[in-house]
């Protein structure tokens, strides 16, 4: 039907003008999104229309309990950043047309995918702990097991090249016997000669029978006459003659195939966000960091079969908190790195090293306490493995005088090759920064 | 598509056949006069599909429908905006309800798609488009529309992807219509498109001119030259048209404008039909909802159509539709319309009772005892509980009974229980109905103002007909209400239905509020509770579909064939960035570059951090613009000052912004 065809057409043109990724990520809205389902607000796939500015328009909505007073909030559907209020605003019409916001959803894989394309990395995960010993194909092979599992295939094989290998020309050994003068043993010579694999008791009853029936043994006068009087019969020639009679199969050469063991390895992962939620750390620089941060863990997720995330705030002390907190607080006191990684460091206990890929990600401003920075973060972070280290600072407006954090880490870690740090001044720089940080894992082993 | 042979199908539509016809019964009974109505029997996925397709089964071929499929069924599946029924607009009408619905969901589909059709048919709105003979044809028209366009898809000659750029391009300016002109006297009888446009001379001679006359002013210079105009004297509101005669293509090897293809005359008259053919469906959104969602109440409350042990579903169902909160433009258009039914029938008890001995407008609320007129205006129990057992107190002359009804069902041809309001005539519905003598409507007699009822007082003379209030009661014409509602659907739109019926008391009653954006608080806030401030931003929502009034202005602009629109400012900016790039889209369809002139608000950053810092708004500056775009780049210009003007309007402030808004 028509419809059909509209609704292909239409997902075409969704997917071509599905909004880039970098776009999304240095200024789209994160909100619509979760862990699990990148929405990406499209309101591309509509035509532009004269429309009034929804702002300068206002609207009219109805209460719900009483009198409305003049400058309470109304919740408007439709606007993001607003107040939530008592109040309703307008409904839209139902099925009416015009400027709706769709989104575009893909999941945490295909972000990733989409990521590498545009970023130009490929992170490769790696399997680290051996979750199963699973049986892989039937390709080994034993000498002994269930009938089922019997190769016959092999069995016939062999058989059939035992056949070929002993079938010989029977007719022209008895003729061979006919040769005057010759016993058993002159033909079993001549037979060894011509490649005709027979055996000497085989010759023998031959005689015996070719007696016994009364068949003349002086029919050649020699090996030279008979080899030019009778023709050999080749094997496969006789085969193709009177069919392949009988293979004979030998208890030897039986087969049973048994599956291969394979190790797999679960990809997996656990990320530990860490975050200074200081006082300093206000409105714009939180913005960066979940900027960052975000699509980091939702590569991650799409990269690895499994991922978990654990999220640290710290100012003067670290604690763990949930994601959906992350972003939001806000504390008032003073700044110590180190307490971050301590924790980092405690909660990486129940993920170890050898089972799990582990990622550090860090942000801040890049204040710190006097001295923590050299003596205690950086040793943590050269004690504690992971597949990355990263700082990011959000340091918008350029450096302050006390801000050298990132500075330290870069310099004292510098021999490191799991140590990245990125600067994001503004959300521009927020795609590189990812970028950075994700194209610079590489050398360690699992 | 309409699978008939589903014995699912067949069975519930065979279950409907005989309360389609009882409820058009009814409803005729109600006073209505619908279009017939064809009632089909759909899947699911049928209903999402003929939403998408505005109600029909075949439109011309563009994602867009795509877009609107995939949107209703994510609304579906998430279990919002369930679509019970479609209907539309066509003589006969077409309806098609959805074969899950519960068998109450089905009536109650029925009877609001009666409604439905009695509005399509009577409202004149509709009429300037079906015309004298009541024939919107539509069905017909929409499929004409799909084969021509899909003809042109199909033409190796040209390219599909132009084809659809183009209808892009046409439909971002689909409502620059006036939708205010009768289009029926446009259409000719049997469309062929082609000829309608192409042929100017047969348009010439329909105007019935003497040869002299037309070949002096109508010469074939003037003929071909028809773009060489001055600035027109008026503004065209019909954008669309003025595109289609008068603008040419861009081509990009040439560089210049050239002569467009035929088939995009034909596809720019298409949609513009089209959205002509639509535009009166936009236009009485609110009317039209309201009105089928009150005969639907009444059928099915009052009437019960439903029957008892339907009820209950219904009152989910209907509480459902109208109970979501927030302004829900059904509940809008409902709450109006029963505003016009309790104000007429209001004003016409008054009428009666000011005519009673003693009773002036100044007494009125001293002397008039509103519990007793409450009881006598409650309809005769004999017609308001009509049973089997009560058909003997009904009486055949009483011009309240179906004399022929009342026969069949003494004998048992008619089951009263199931439809007692089949032995009544209209006479006898209207009392039946009564709106004041219901309890939701109790108070509203005694509401009425004292300006009100000096006005009704004014010019009577015959001011002391009736010796007390029962007999001033028993002349009561319990059909005025419903009959000044069947002349408001007649004659009004949203817009003036909006302007003409909310008043003071319906806004103060449902507590309507405006509310404005607020630069200070970054949010949306409160502004208004002022009933003059609420109707405002009503019609601010409603008129021109809730869009800016964009006309054309200038064929000729510069004196170098460049086209000017402008924005009728009435004091709300237009969205920019989306005027912009439907410039760029209107340029697909001039072939020259083209103009917007508007007025947009300016504020000063300084200004803005300081009024922010202080909770107050910023005083914005208006500043007209011209918008140019040359198929390259769009620029901004200043506005000359004529034509800055030209294009705003100092008569309505939409803004309801208090001053001492958030101190």
């Amino acid at each position: 039907m028509g419809l059909r065809e509209d609704l292909e057409r239409f997902r075409e043109i969704g997917d071509e003008r599905r909004p880039d990724l970098a776009e999304f990520i240095r200024e789209g809205d994160l909100s619509g999104s979760s862990r699990d389902a990148v929405r990406i607000p499209v309101k591309l796939v509509d035509l532009p229309s004269f429309e009034y500015d929804q702002r300068d328009m206002g609207g009219v909505g109805q209460g719900q309990g009483g009198t409305p007073q003049p400058g309470q909030p109304v919740d408007v559907p439709g606007d993001p950043g607003d107040a939530d209020g008592d109040e309703d605003g307008e409904e839209g019409d139902p099925g009416e047309d015009g400027g709706e916001h769709g989104y575009y959803e893909m999941d945490p894989e295909e972000f990733a995918r989409e990521l590498d394309e545009e970023l130009g990395l490929d992170l490769e995960p790696k399997g680290k702990r051996v979750v199963e010993e699973v049986e892989g194909d039937f390709t080994e092979l034993t000498r002994a097991g269930p009938n089922s599992t019997l190769d016959f295939e092999q069995l016939f094989k062999r058989g059939l090249k035992r056949k070929l290998a002993t079938d010989f020309d029977e007719g022209y050994v008895r003729e061979a016997c006919r040769v005057a003068g010759a016993d058993a043993r002159d033909v079993f010579e001549f037979c060894r000669e011509e490649d005709v694999l027979v055996s000497l008791a085989w010759i023998r009853e031959a005689i015996a029978e070719l007696e016994a029936d009364g068949v003349s043994l002086d029919e050649y006068d020699d090996f030279e006459d008979l080899a030019a009087r009778v023709e050999r019969d080749p094997i496969a020639a006789r085969i193709r003659r009177d069919g392949l009679q009988q293979v004979p199969f030998r208890r030897e050469d039986e087969r049973y195939r048994q599956p291969e063991v394979v190790e797999r390895k679960q990809k997996n992962v656990v990320v530990v966000n860490i975050r200074d939620v200081s006082g300093s750390m206000r409105e714009t620089k939180r913005e960066l960091v979940e900027r960052t941060f975000t699509p980091l863990d939702w590569y991650l997720t799409g990269k690895y079969d499994e991922a978990t995330f654990r999220y640290v705030a710290h100012d003067a002390d670290a604690w763990e908190v949930e994601r959906g907190e992350f972003f939001g607080i806000r504390s008032g006191g003073g700044t110590r790195i180190s307490s971050a990684y301590e924790l980092a460091a405690e909660i990486l206990e129940e993920y170890p090293w050898s089972e799990w890929n582990r990622y550090v990600f860090a942000a801040g401003d890049s204040e710190n306490s006097s001295n923590d920075t050299v003596e205690n973060v950086v040793p943590l972070m050269r004690d504690i493995p992971a597949n990355l280290h990263a700082y990011v600072e959000t340091q918008p407006g350029g450096n302050t005088i006390n801000a050298t954090h990132a500075e330290e880490v870069e310099r004292e870690l510098a021999d490191r090759d799991n140590v990245v740090v990125a600067r994001v001044a503004g959300p521009e720089d927020v795609t590189d920064a990812i970028r950075t940080i994700l194209s610079t894992e590489g050398g360690e082993d699992a | 598509m309409i699978h008939d042979e589903r014995v699912a199908t067949r069975r519930v539509a065979a279950e409907l056949a005989e309360p389609a016809e009882r409820a058009r019964e009814l409803a005729e009974k109600l006073g209505l006069r619908p279009y017939p109505v064809n009632y089909w029997v759909v899947t699911h996925d049928e209903m999402n599909e003929l939403i998408a397709y505005d109600g029909f089964q075949t439109r011309y071929p563009h994602w867009r429908w795509g877009m609107k499929y995939d949107r209703q069924r994510k609304q579906d599946t998430f279990g919002m905006g369930k679509a019970f029924e479609i209907v539309n607009n066509d003589n006969p009408c077409h309806a098609f309800l959805q074969e899950s619905n519960a068998p109450a969901d089905q009536k109650a589909v029925i009877t609001h798609v009666e409604a439905h059709a009695d509005f399509f048919r009577n409202n004149e709105w509709f009429g300037r488009f079906a015309g004298e003979r009541e024939d919107p044809d539509a069905a017909a028209m929409l499929e004409r529309h799909a084969e021509t366009v899909a003809d042109h898809v199909s033409d190796p000659e040209i390219d599909r992807e132009d084809i659809e750029r183009f209808i892009d391009a046409v439909l971002c300016i689909e409502d620059t219509i006036d939708q205010h002109r009768a289009l029926a006297a446009e259409r000719g009888d049997d469309g062929d498109l082609a000829t309608d446009l192409v042929d100017i001379e047969e348009r010439l001679d329909r105007l019935g001119l003497s040869s002299e006359v037309r070949d002096q002013v109508f010469d074939t210079e003037w003929v071909d030259d028809q773009r060489d105009r001055e600035r027109l004297p008026e503004p065209r509101p019909d954008v669309l048209a003025y595109l289609r005669e008068h603008g040419k293509r861009f081509d990009d090897e040439e560089g210049k404008a050239v002569e467009r293809e035929p088939w995009m005359d034909e596809v720019i008259e298409i949609l513009r039909r089209e959205a002509y053919y639509f535009a009166p469906q936009r236009m009485t959104k609110i009317m039209n909802e309201g009105w089928a969602a009150y005969w639907e109440s009444l059928m099915m409350g009052d009437e019960r159509f439903a029957g008892d042990d339907e009820f209950l579903t219904y009152a989910d169902h209907m509480a459902r539709v109208l109970g979501s909160p927030g302004l829900n433009p059904y509940k809008l258009g409902f709450e109006i319309w029963r505003y016009v039914e309790n104000s007429a029938n209001r004003r016409e008890v008054v009428d009666k009772l000011l005519r009673v001995e003693g009773v002036t407008w100044r007494t009125f609320h001293d002397v008039i005892d509103f519990e007793e007129v409450g009881d006598l205006l409650e309809p005769d129990p004999a017609i308001a509980g009509v049973t089997a057992d009560t058909l003997d107190d009904l009486d055949p002359e009483d011009p309240r009974v179906d004399a022929d009804a009342l026969a069949r069902a003494t004998e048992g041809d008619l089951d009263v229980d199931a439809y007692p309001w089949a032995v009544l005539t209209h006479e006898g519905l209207c009392e039946r109905h009564f709106s004041l003598a219901k309890p939701a409507n109790r108070g509203f007699l005694r509401r009425i103002g004292r300006s009100e009822l000096e006005r009704v007082a004014r010019y009577m003379f015959d001011d002391e007909v009736y010796p007390d209030v029962a007999s001033a009661l028993a002349d009561v014409d319990y059909g005025a209400g419903w009959r000044r509602m069947r002349e408001v659907r007649e004659s009004h739109n949203d817009v003036t239905f909006i302007d003409e019926f909310l008043t003071e008391e319906f806004v103060v009653e449902g507590n309507y509020f405006t509310y404005e954006y607020s630069e200070a608080a970054e949010g949306y806030r409160v502004a208004s509770v002022d009933p003059d401030d609420v109707k405002r931003k009503l019609l601010l929502r409603f008129t021109n579909f809730g869009k800016p009034t964009v006309a054309v202005y200038d064929g000729n602009y510069d004196n170098r064939g460049e086209l000017l629109l402008g924005h009728r400012y009435n004091g709300v900016a237009l969205d920019i960035e989306q005027a912009t790039q439907t410039l760029e889209r209107v340029f697909d369809l001039w072939g020259r570059p083209v103009n917007l002139a508007t007025i947009v608000t300016e504020y000063d950053d300084h200004e803005v951090e300081i009024a922010r810092r202080r909770g107050r708004e910023p005083a914005g500056e208006e500043v007209p613009i011209r918008l140019r775009y040359d198929g390259e780049a769009v620029e901004r210009h200043a506005l000359e000052p004529d034509l800055a003007e030209q294009i705003a309007a100092d008569d309505i402030d939409y803004d309801t912004t208090p001053e001492d808004w958030l101190a």
